[in-house]
Parts: C-alpha cells; sequence; structure tokens
C-alpha cells in the first residue's frame, strides 16, 4: 500500500507541474488563430490537453518508475515476491476513467462544438454575408466577390489573393474545375482550402460544390503573419506545394477602397 | 497400386540447374516477354509502341507467374499438384533462404529479411525526403513529382512490405506454430509461394517511375491517379502482389493456429502474440479483399477508361473505399506490437502476467471497432451528420487499445523488471505509443482535426505509432527472440546504446513534426514557406541519427546471427513453448510429443507449463 500511495502522491505532484507548464505554453497559444472557427478549434485543443495531462504523466512516471524503483539489479531472473494477477480495484479504476474520460471527450468538446459549427452553417444564421466564390484548378485559388462583380482578385502583380473584411460573415462557395479547360474531365482534382490562421479545412471535390462559413474577427496579414495564407492542402499533383494565396483581413473601410480598386482593375482589363 | 511403381521408374530431377533466383528472373523476363506481346498481338495500340499501358499489366501478371515457378514453385507447387512425386529437396545451409521453402521457420526468416531489406530501402528515401527539407525550396530532387514519388513509394513500401509485413509474415511464421506446439503449418506450399510475392512486389513499386512519376503518395487519391503518368499502374500491381502475399500468410496462420494446436493448448491457454496474429489474420482477410478489389476499380478506372472516380462519378468513392481498409491496416500494424509487449514484459519481469483476459479482449475488440472507423481520415470532406458516429466511434477504440497498457501496467507493479535491451525497447515502445495514441484523440476531435488534418501533424502522429509503437517493438522482439533464432547471444552494451540512439533520433524528429503542423506546415511538399525552416533542419538532422541507429542495429544483429557468443536454449527463462525446444529448433520444431499442462504466463508456479515427452 506504501508503494501505492507513494507513486499516487509523485504522479499528482507532477500532473499539477504539467498543467502549470501547459497553460504557460497556452498563454503563447499553440497557434495563431483569427477567426471564429479557430477559437472554438484551438478552446478544444486545450480542453483535450488539460484533461489528457495528468493521463500521459500518469504512464510516463510510472514508466520511470519501473525504470528506477523495479528493475532488477543485476540480470539475474528473480522473482517478484508479490504475483498478483488480477486487482479488481486498478481494473475498475483504468476501465471506468477511460469510459468516463472517453465519453465526456465525445460530449465536450466534440458534439458541443459540433452543433455550435453546424449552427453557424444554417441558411437562417447567413443573410447578408460577404459570398466568395472559391474556385481551386491545377494550380491556382481563384477568387470572385460576386455581390460585387469581381471576377478575380489579383494583387499589384496580378496574383491571385484574397483580402476579407474584419467581423463580416464570410460564404466560401469552393468548387474545383479548370475553367479555362472545362471540356477536360480529367483536369479536376480534390484540393483543400486551408487558411492555417483560420483554423480550419475543407476539401475541394469535382464535381460537388461546398460551403463554408466563418467570420475574421482579427486584422491580420500574410506580410506579417505568413499563417494567414491560403493553402492548398491536399495533395493535387506536382504543383501542389504553390498553390497558395496571400490573404489580408482589413478594416471594412480599406475593404470597400479594395473592392473599388478590383472593380476598375476589371474594367479596364482585355480593353 | 499403380503409384508405387511409377515412383520408383521415373526419378525426377528435382533441382534446379541454376540458382532459384536467378531462374526465377529469367522466367520472369520470359513471362512479361510473352504475355506482353501476346496483348500487342491482340490489341495493337496506335503508333505501334512495343509496351502499353494495357500490355505492361498483363505482362506484368507473367512476369510474377514466371517469378514464382522459377524460385521453385514450379517443382515445389506445380508439378506436385499434378501427382509427380518427391516434389522438391531443400538446398543446405544459407542457400534454403533463396529459393521455395516450405519450412515455417525458413519462410519466417525469409519474410525479416525481405521486409528488413525494404525498410533499409523505404528509410533511404524518407532520408532522401528529410534532406529535401532542410531547405525550403527545391534542392535536392530536381522535380516536385521525382519528390512526391520518393513519398510515396517511401509510404507504399513500408505499409505494405514492413509494417504489414515483418510482425506478420516474419516472426508470426517463425514463432507462432512454435508458441501452440506445432510440428508445421497447414498450408506449406501457399506459404512458401506467399513469400515470394513480396520480392516482386517491392521490386515492382520501386521500378515504378520508370514509367513516370506518379504524385498521389501511398493512398493512390482519385481523380489524380487517373491523370498521373503510367507509373501509377506499378504502384497498383505492386501493392496487389504485397497484399496478396499478406492475404496467404493470413489463411494459412489463422488455419494454423485453429487446426494445429498441440495437445493443452487450450483457448484460454493461448499466448498473447498468438492471439495477436489471429485478430491480425481475421482483419487482413477481410480487409486486403476489399483494398485489393478497389485497387482493381483504380486501375480499370485509367485502362478502359471508366468515370468511376472522377468529376463526373464520385471522388468520394475512392477514398471511401480506401479508409475502409486503411484505417484497419493501421491495426493490423499496430496489434502484434501490442500483443508482443505483454509477451515480453512478464518475461523480463519474471511476474504472472496482469489481466490477461483484458489484454485478450483489448485485442479483439480492437479488430472489431476498426472497420466502424475509417471516415476519420475524411472530416475533410463528408457529410456533417456523419461527423457523429465517426468521433464517437474513434474516442471509443482507445479504451481497448488501453487495455494492453493496463495488462503492461499491472504487470509491471512490484516487478523486478529485468532492463535487458527487449526489456528497454519495450518500454519505449510504450512511451512512443502512448504519444501516438494521445495525440489521436485530438484528432478524433473535428474541429481540432479539421485544422490538423493533411499537416505534419499528422505526419508525426502516425509515425509515433508505427515506428514508435510497431517498429520499436519489432527491432525488441528482434532482440528477445535472436538467441531462439541462432542460439547466439547479441551484445548488451550495443544493444542499449543503440536502442537509446533511436530513441533520441526517433523522438527529436517526430515531437518537433507536431509543432511545424501546428505552425501551419502541411504535407506533401518539397518546397515550404521560409519561416518554417529553422524547425524542419532540426528534425532533419535528428532523422539522420535515427536512420544511423538502425543501420546499427542491423548490423548488430547480423553481426549476433553470425558471429555471437552461443547462449542455452532458454536465456531469458521464459515459459512459452518456443522456449520448450533447442536453439535454434530442429526441422520438426520438438524432439517429441507437447503436452501443456498449466499457464504460460504464471511466474509463482514452480513447475513448467509443458513437458515435452520424448518420442518412443
Ligand atoms: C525511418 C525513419 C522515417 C522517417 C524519417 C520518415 C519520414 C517521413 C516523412 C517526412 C513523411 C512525410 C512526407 C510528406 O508528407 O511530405 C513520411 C511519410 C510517410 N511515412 Fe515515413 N518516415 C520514416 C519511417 C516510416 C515507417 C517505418 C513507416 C511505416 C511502417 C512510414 C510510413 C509512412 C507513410 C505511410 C507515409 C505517408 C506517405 C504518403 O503521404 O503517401 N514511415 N515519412
Ligand atoms: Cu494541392
Ligand atoms: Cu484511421
Amino acid at each position: 500500500m506504501g508503494e501505492v500511495v507513494g507513486f499516487v502522491v509523485v504522479w499528482i505532484i507532477l500532473s499539477l507541474l504539467a498543467e502549470w507548464g501547459l497553460s504557460a505554453v497556452k498563454a503563447h497559444t499553440l497557434y495563431d488563430v483569427i477567426a471564429s472557427q479557430g477559437f472554438l478549434a484551438e478552446r478544444a485543443f486545450n480542453f483535450l490537453a488539460t484533461w489528457l495531462t495528468p493521463v500521459f504523466v500518469f504512464v510516463v512516471v510510472y514508466l520511470i518508475y519501473v525504470l528506477i524503483r523495479f528493475h532488477a539489479p543485476n540480470g539475474k531472473p528473480e522473482r517478484s515476491r508479490s504475483q498478483f494477477i488480477r486487482n479488481k480495484g486498478f481494473v475498475a479504476f483504468w476501465v471506468g476513467f477511460s469510459f468516463f474520460v472517453n465519453i465526456l471527450f465525445w460530449l465536450h468538446p466534440t458534439s458541443a462544438d459540433l452543433e455550435q459549427m453546424f449552427a453557424s452553417d444554417m441558411p437562417s444564421r447567413n443573410h447578408g454575408d460577404l459570398i466568395v466564390d472559391v474556385t481551386a484548378r491545377q494550380w491556382e485559388w481563384i477568387f470572385s466577390y460576386p455581390q460585387y462583380k469581381v471576377t478575380q482578385a489579383v494583387n499589384h502583380l496580378g496574383e491571385d489573393e484574397l483580402e476579407l473584411p474584419v467581423g463580416r460573415k464570410v460564404e466560401f462557395v469552393m468548387r474545383s474545375y479548370d475553367p479555362f479547360h472545362t471540356y477536360d474531365v480529367y483536369a479536376g482534382v480534390i484540393h483543400d482550402f486551408w487558411i492555417p490562421a483560420f483554423g480550419t479545412k475543407e476539401d475541394v471535390i469535382p464535381g460537388i460544390t461546398r460551403y463554408e462559413y466563418i467570420r475574421p474577427t482579427v486584422l491580420a496579414s500574410y506580410k506579417t503573419n505568413p499563417m494567414v495564407r491560403v493553402q492548398c492542402a491536399e495533395v493535387c499533383g506536382p504543383g501542389h506545394p504553390w498553390m497558395e494565396a496571400p490573404v489580408s483581413i482589413v478594416t471594412p473601410s480599406h475593404f470597400s477602397k479594395w473592392i473599388k480598386h478590383q472593380q476598375t482593375l476589371e474594367a479596364h482589363a482585355g480593353g | 497400386m499403380a503409384q508405387n511403381i511409377v515412383t520408383e521408374a521415373t526419378p525426377y530431377r528435382t533441382r534446379p540447374t541454376m540458382p532459384p533466383v536467378l531462374r526465377g528472373f529469367l522466367w520472369a523476363a520470359i513471362g512479361f516477354l510473352v504475355l506482353n506481346m501476346a496483348t500487342i498481338a491482340v490489341d495493337p495500340f496506335r503508333g505501334h509502341p512495343f509496351i502499353t499501358e494495357i500490355s505492361a499489366v498483363i505482362g506484368w501478371v507473367g512476369g510474377v507467374i514466371g517469378w514464382l515457378l522459377g524460385v521453385g514453385g514450379w517443382e515445389g507447387v506445380v508439378l506436385p499438384l499434378f501427382g509427380v512425386p518427391n516434389p522438391w529437396v531443400a538446398a543446405p545451409g544459407w542457400r534454403k533462404y533463396l529459393e521455395l521453402s516450405t519450412e515455417h521457420k525458413v519462410i519466417g526468416i525469409q519474410y525479416l529479411i525481405s521486409s528488413t531489406g525494404t525498410f533499409g530501402i523505404a528509410g533511404l528515401l524518407a532520408m532522401g525526403i528529410r534532406y529535401e527539407l532542410m531547405q525550403p525550396s527545391l534542392h535536392f530532387f530536381t522535380y516536385p513529382d521525382q519528390y512526391l514519388t520518393a513519398v510515396g513509394v517511401h509510404g507504399t513500401l513500408m505499409m505494405f512490405a514492413v509494417g504489414t509485413v515483418a510482425l506478420v509474415g516474419g516472426l508470426g511464421n517463425y514463432m507462432v506454430p512454435l508458441m501452440i506446439g506445432a510440428k508445421g503449418t497447414v498450408f506449406p506450399r501457399l506459404s512458401g509461394i506467399g513469400h515470394w510475392l513480396v520480392p516482386a512486389g517491392v521490386l515492382t513499386v520501386i521500378f515504378s517511375p520508370l514509367f513516370g512519376y506518379w504524385t498521389t503518395g501511398w493512398r493512390g487519391y482519385e481523380p489524380l491517379a487517373s491523370q498521373d503518368p503510367s507509373g501509377i499502374i506499378y504502384y497498383y500491381l505492386g501493392v496487389a502482389a504485397l497484399t496478396l502475399s499478406s492475404t496467404c500468410v493470413a489463411v494459412n496462420l489463422a488455419a494454423t493456429i485453429v487446426f494445429h494446436r498441440s495437445n493443452g493448448v487450450t483457448w484460454a491457454r493461448l499466448p498473447l502474440f498468438v492471439w495477436g496474429i489471429l485478430t491480425v489474420s481475421l482483419l487482413n482477410l477481410i480487409w486486403l479483399p476489399e483494398i485489393q478489389m478497389t485497387f482493381v476499380l483504380g486501375l480499370l478506372d485509367r485502362l478502359v477508361p471508366f468515370n468511376f472516380f472522377d468529376a463526373i462519378g464520385s471522388p468520394l468513392n475512392y477514398l471511401s473505399l480506401f479508409w475502409l481498409f486503411g484505417h484497419p491496416e493501421v491495426y493490423i500494424v499496430v496489434v502484434p506490437a501490442l500483443a508482443l509487449w505483454n509477451e515480453i514484459i512478464p518475461v523480463m519481469a519474471q511476474k504472472s502476467l496482469f489481466g490477461r483476459s483484458w489484454a485478450v479482449i483489448g485485442l479483439i475488440f480492437v479488430m472489431m471497432l476498426s472497420g466502424l472507423v475509417w471516415a476519420h481520415h475524411m472530416f475533410t470532406n463528408m457529410r456533417n451528420s456523419e461527423m457523429f458516429p465517426f468521433s464517437f466511434f474513434t474516442e471509443m477504440i482507445s479504451i481497448p487499445t488501453g487495455f494492453s497498457f493496463l495488462a503492461a501496467i499491472g504487470t509491471l507493479w512490484k516487478s523486478r523488471y529485468r532492463l535487458f535491451t527487449p526489456g528497454l525497447l519495450v518500454i519505449m515502445s510504450m512511451f512512443n505509443f502512448l504519444v501516438g495514441g494521445l495525440t489521436g484523440v485530438f484528432l478524433a476531435d473535428p474541429p481540432v482535426n479539421l485544422e490538423v488534418h493533411n499537416t505534419f501533424f499528422v505526419v508525426a502522429h502516425f509515425h509515433y505509432t508505427i515506428i514508435g509503437g510497431m517498429v520499436f517493438t519489432w527491432v525488441a522482439a528482434m532482440y528477445y527472440w535472436i538467441p531462439k533464432l541462432s542460439g547466439r547471444m547479441y551484445n548488451e552494451f550495443w544493444g542499449k546504446l543503440l536502442a537509446i540512439v533511436i530513441f533520441i533520433g526517433f523522438n527529436g524528429a517526430f515531437s518537433q513534426m507536431f509543432l511545424l503542423g501546428l505552425h501551419g506546415m502541411n504535407r506533401w511538399v518539397p518546397a515550404y514557406p521560409p519561416y518554417l525552416k529553422p524547425m524542419n533542419y532540426e528534425v532533419s538532422l535528428f532523422a539522420f541519427l535515427l536512420g544511423a541507429g538502425f543501420i546499427g542495429h542491423g548490423i548488430h544483429l547480423w553481426w549476433t546471427w553470425v558471429k555471437g557468443p552461443v547462449t542455452p536454449d532458454n536465456p531469458w527463462n521464459g515459459r512459452t513453448l518456443e522456449w520448450l525446444t533447442t536453439s535454434p529448433p530442429p526441422p520438426e520444431n520438438f524432439n517429441g510429443e507437447v503436452l501443456v499442462t498449466g499457464s504460460f504466463y504464471r511466474y509463482d508456479i514452480d513447475k513448467p507449463a509443458a513437458v515435452l515427452h520424448p518420442p518412443e
């Protein structure tokens, strides 16, 4: 019994220390997020980390304990004096705890967050969203703003870029096909629309139109934070690593200026 | 009556005149050419090339048949089928490893050699991948699709010729009959010929880039695969050969476990590793045919072509079909390793196995649940409503997986654990698999998954389970059983030192990959934004240390096999049946009849678990 108490004490102390260390790390956030969905994911991540830390510490402390306390000093085969093959208390604790933790995790964060996520996708919640049509082709992201009649937003170098006003909900309408080679059925492959700082990603699949709803809440730009970029996250052939585009989250007034600029650019294009 | 006369009248020459492997290559070339030309004759293609995609497929079938017949299938399998007597005389010495064999111990070692060789090749590719990733832009590979092919060949070989094979075809073939007191397996010829599909499959995958770099990685995702150059065909075919080999192993070992247990090896006494192999064999029998059919569909989609999996059909169907197999596959890899922990720990600890029935139930439930979780690889492309069941089952599967920890931890408590190399490696493997398993809980939560899916977080997670769990345990089991395999003992100093080296190299490299993923590093990229370089650089240095450590283990085990000091038959004082016989065991495994009267895992009992009655 003394052995058990000793171990449990060490476990509790080290778990507390580990929790303290984890909260120190959490303060710096493991990843940068700037959008609603990202905060959801980050909270879930932290919740799971908090609960799993004592589990991790339990096994690690145990293994180290074995190395120190329970190893045979010389390699001679020597039987342990205690030879139990069952212990109801320990088994009940282990099995009970693992059921408890896993069901807990499925209820919270999983189910709770999913409900929240699905709710934000509902049509009733999405009046007046900023609509951005996202077209994925090998190997380019094309962004159009149908509400503003902008068919392809580009920066001063002519590269595709995505700019969004802070605080406004966005509806991404995503399709994978090649607008320049619509006759080729093999030209469409699976891509994945990922903005690391948004904390979510979604596959873009040939033949299916998919939607993503998200609200960016922090001013940010690729120029200062490389996680604020669109990055294809599903292998789509040799151009895959370079299938990226810069993103900026700007103030609403800056956004209207930018949209006007895009409209003028398009008015003069091809003219 | 006539039969006897025939036997004596026609002494059939059964040894081939040239080394079987050489003859295998020759017959493979002939087989390929014959069927290739036959196809071209029936189905000429515009421009009249000598090899088309279709003839390459049919020619390949001829090549594999030629190879299998050449290495001994002709004398060992085909002639006996037609009633020709006295089929095959095994070559003496090391040559028996280079031809068809029907002895499970030889076959086991053949599988181990093939797996180890493949591990070296695929590991070298990993080093190439890590060398490339030391810089943010292409500097080592010439083209991005060359890099992607390296990743694909690495993953394909590691999964289908190492992960699925080493512990099952290799140690399973060698040890399972010994551990159940059997003198052989139920289908020795099937098993013997099955091994030779491994080199065929491995060579097919390795040389696939000659037909064009394919870019899909080991999952062969559609519709990208339809777009890829012809090399992808040899990915499908190589995997077909490799999975067929594992199917042969599964049929043979499952039947052997059910029908060839010696007296007293009841189900309640069946050793844990044997339970592991039985559950894995059932998984293989269910899911390998499934992936084979999927790849046939992929192949037809391309050759005919159909539109099963492109924008006109449904790309998602391919994804589901792949992961239906793909998830059980990860348990095929890891279940034997989990079973081995609880095989090795009681022996090293000289202490009775704790909660044996929990350990067995864990393996069985993992087997059953593993078919219900496949779509957790598809959270980024499924319907919302599907997220609930798939996250539920995924979270639940960690419960039976945990039972292996439960048994191990209970056994270690208050033991006198002998920290020999196998013991140390098992402890390390438990740590690594713990990290892999706990990060899996994060991945099971869809909102978190949607962020880290397809990033290096996932690469780290599955390498923790596969290298950390399965490969570390494989190395542990090699040290544990090398005295059995060779009658010789390894060097404790080198064993431990190298164990520490791979532990540091592995954790140094892969723990940082979690952070890379969280910081926005995605998979399948030979180039990445420069802010990720410093950490990638470090990861690669640790990866090279890991690679060097594995080579060290390989050399050390090889040295043990040829030169290590001779050891007694039962150096660890183990109670399972393989320790009842000599090291290495005689061709018939036991000189006499095995009778089991007690438990293999009770160290509180002095009486041995079994006795060997010498032949009368
Ligand atoms: C020996 C040390 C190893 C190193 C340094 C290593 C490294 C890597 C890296 C960096 C990748 C990701 C490439 C990318 O997505 O861009 C990768 C992929 C992969 N590795 Fe390993 N690996 C090693 C051993 C293994 C082993 C032992 C297995 C399994 C038995 C394995 C299975 C895989 C698989 C299945 C993939 C995915 C391939 C794909 O995406 O198609 N690796 N490896
Ligand atoms: Cu891509
Ligand atoms: Cu899975």
